[in-house]
């Protein structure tokens, strides 16, 4: 009962943590996704690589800083399925940030229209998982039936 | 100044009579997350875009040319014309939960320096001097402090608007 303890300076500080570490996440992988979509053509995609470190540390933070909230409100994320709609779409998020590197950052062909084409089908695709992780996350705060055992929340 | 007066003062009955105020009041309970998701959704293309560039910079990603990354930051203006928009709305929602609520004044004071940051950063020539830079190539001093004032300020922008809902005055009193 830490995470919600002296509630005026631990839970306020996981939670702009978790909230810091989304806008580093979402945000660095979508400024890549935006250069793969055409904004910014002339930045080297392969050095963008170097941006990486940057989103391994958000995700690291966000999932230290998750598994608090998570340990503070078990009831709160298990009972809520659009926490799992969340989780889906972080892992598919994630999942896309490594197969852009691989496919696209590090992809000697890109002249070839078809894997350019695809290139940009998963940018677009990254651009939608994080969307979607956000709005789901915000809908956290506003969709649970229980807060805890016992203790109807929502609207 | 952090305190609620118990009769709502000038300026909160102007706001609470403008049609911001009634367009919030009269949706249903919907309209705040949609709100709020379209304000995380700003910070993150504000953060992941101008941080980007902040960062390089400061030094990572040496080989890209500032030049070219600056191209993302039209994106990062958009995001905050997004919060700025969803952020007036939400203070004439609710102006009394903003003003009484010292998370608001530290979250105005970082929007104000960030903003100075960006003036000094454009009209000095700083930015032309950054705009020339080759790939491979180091930032001057100064227009490393003020990447460095950027990223920290806005970082302080995110979490003293996170803070908000901790310090604001109670509900309905």
């Amino acid at each position: 009962m830490w995470v919600r303890g002296p509630s005026l300076l631990v839970f306020p500080l996981i939670v702009s943590a978790h909230t810091l570490g989304m806008g580093f996440l979402a945000g660095t992988s979508a400024g890549i996704d935006f250069r793969i979509l055409g904004v910014a053509k002339r930045v080297p995609l392969t050095a963008l690589e170097k941006f990486y470190p940057i989103m391994w540390a958000a995700l690291v933070v966000n999932f230290i800083s998750g598994t608090l909230l998570l340990i503070g409100y078990p009831w709160k994320a298990v009972t809520n399925p659009v926490f799992y709609v969340k989780l889906s779409c972080i892992a598919l998020g994630v999942f896309l940030v490594v197969k852009i590197r691989r496919q696209v950052l590090n992809q000697p062909n890109l002249d070839d229209d078809k894997i350019r084409h695809r290139a940009k089908l998963l940018a677009w695709a990254s651009l939608g998982c994080w969307a979607g992780a956000i709005l789901a996350g915000r809908l956290l705060a506003y969709t649970y039936t229980w807060l805890e055992v016992g203790v109807r929340g929502g609207f | 100044m952090f305190e609620e007066p118990d009769l709502p003062a000038a300026w909160e009955l102007f706001v609470r009579s403008t049609f911001l105020h009634q367009f919030v009041a009269d949706q249903g309970q919907w309209l705040w997350p949609v709100l709020e998701t379209l304000h995380y959704l700003g910070l993150s293309l504000l953060l992941g875009t101008i941080g980007m560039f902040d960062l390089r910079v400061l030094g990572m990603g040496k080989a890209i040319p500032p030049g070219t990354l600056h191209k993302l930051i039209p994106i990062g203006i958009a995001g905050f014309a997004v919060n700025a928009l969803t952020g007036v709305t939400f203070f004439s929602g609710f102006p009394e939960q903003y003003f009484y609520n010292p998370s608001f004044w530290w979250k105005g004071t970082f929007m104000a320096i960030a903003g100075m940051n960006v003036a000094v950063f454009y009209l000095s020539s700083a930015f032309r001097e950054v705009q020339a830079m080759p790939a491979g190539s180091d930032a001057p001093f100064r227009a490393k402090v003020i990447a460095a004032t950027s990223l920290g300020a806005w970082i302080a922008v995110l979490i003293c608007g996170r803070l908000l809902t901790f310090y604001r005055p109670p509900f309905f009193h």
